[in-house]
């Protein structure tokens, strides 16, 4: 990451701040950068080394939630209010750009599997049709069909839709795996990224 | 190690660090980290909190080499903040140890 990706990053993560705050802030990190460079440090070091600019406008952000307004008020019903509406749009983001497309993945993966787990169901119905139509006559006609064919239809059937069932299984064990190393990915914020 | 307790740790060794000498930033970020393993950009929220908390006041100081530099310097209240941490600190880590000795002597 450049140093200008770096702070363009920084800059749009410092929400709710006046524009002197982030002003302060964002001068502590190009002051860093500069000092950096002056003790030959590139700018991917230098940038390797602060973190993930967007966790630490995140830490700002929440700072600024946290603290009393100006003036020594104390805390007025305006600024619960700011503050609520501020947190609730930091969680809107997280609702609609992590929680959305996960339930939409969760969504996908349950449809997947209703339609892997019908496969074999379908194929043990149709295999066993001749031998229900053979004990019960009465209630279960082939309809003039070959016993034969029907039974390895649904063998063949029945054999397709263990396989979807077992690729679904591998597919559902990935899918827990990417989730883990997504959730892992964003507690990283203090642990230096090596 | 645990990322909450190395915050809060860190807490400890910026005031600590602080009561020394006056440092600026980069300064100050290069002595924690050539101790402890964190992302140097961590320090500068953890700055920024200590400061509105009152623990201490920051000036600007023309430098030899180029522009100025932000300095940091503790209050009498953040003196008494670092003594309160130092002394929590100390109780964990004896306690800590008194534990680790049992374990190795059973």
């Amino acid at each position: 990451m450049t140093r200008e990706n770096f702070l363009s990053d920084l800059k749009r993560a410092l929400g709710g701040m006046t524009d002197q705050e982030r002003r302060d802030v964002m001068y502590d990190y190009e002051e860093h950068f500069r000092m950096g460079a002056a003790e030959g440090k590139s700018e991917e070091e230098i940038a390797r080394s602060l973190g993930n600019p967007r966790m630490l406008g995140k830490s700002y952000a929440i700072d600024v939630l946290l603290e009393e307004p100006k003036g020594g008020g104390g805390v007025t019903a305006t600024s619960v209010l700011r503050a609520l509406f501020a947190s609730i749009s930091l969680t809107f983001f997280n609702v609609i750009f992590v929680l959305g497309p996960f339930l939409g993945l969760v969504g996908g993966m349950i449809g997947l599997w209703a339609a892997a787990a019908s496969l074999p169901l379908a194929g043990l119905g149709v295999l066993l049709s001749p031998v229900a139509a053979a004990i019960v006559p009465q209630y279960f006609s082939l309809a003039g069909m070959n016993p034969a064919v029907l039974f390895f239809a649904g063998a063949g059937v029945t054999g397709l839709g263990v396989l979807a069932v077992l690729g679904m299984w591998k597919l559902s064990q990935l899918f827990v795996k990417m989730t883990a190393a997504y959730v892992r990915f964003n507690a990283r914020i203090v642990t230096r990224r090596k | 190690m645990n990322i909450q307790f190395k915050k809060g740790v860190l807490e400890l060794c910026v005031l600590v660090v602080l009561c020394r000498k006056d440092f600026y930033g980069y300064e100050l970020v290069q002595t924690i980290s050539r101790n402890i393993d964190i992302a140097e950009g961590t320090v500068y929220p953890l700055l920024r909190r200590l400061m509105k908390e009152g623990y201490f006041t920051t000036y600007i100081q023309e430098s030899a080499e180029g522009p100025a530099r932000k300095y940091y310097q503790i209050t009498e209240k953040g003196k008494e903040y670092q003594k309160v941490l130092l002394d929590e600190w100390r109780r964990f880590v004896s306690g800590v140890n008194t534990l680790i000795g049992k374990e190795a002597a059973a």
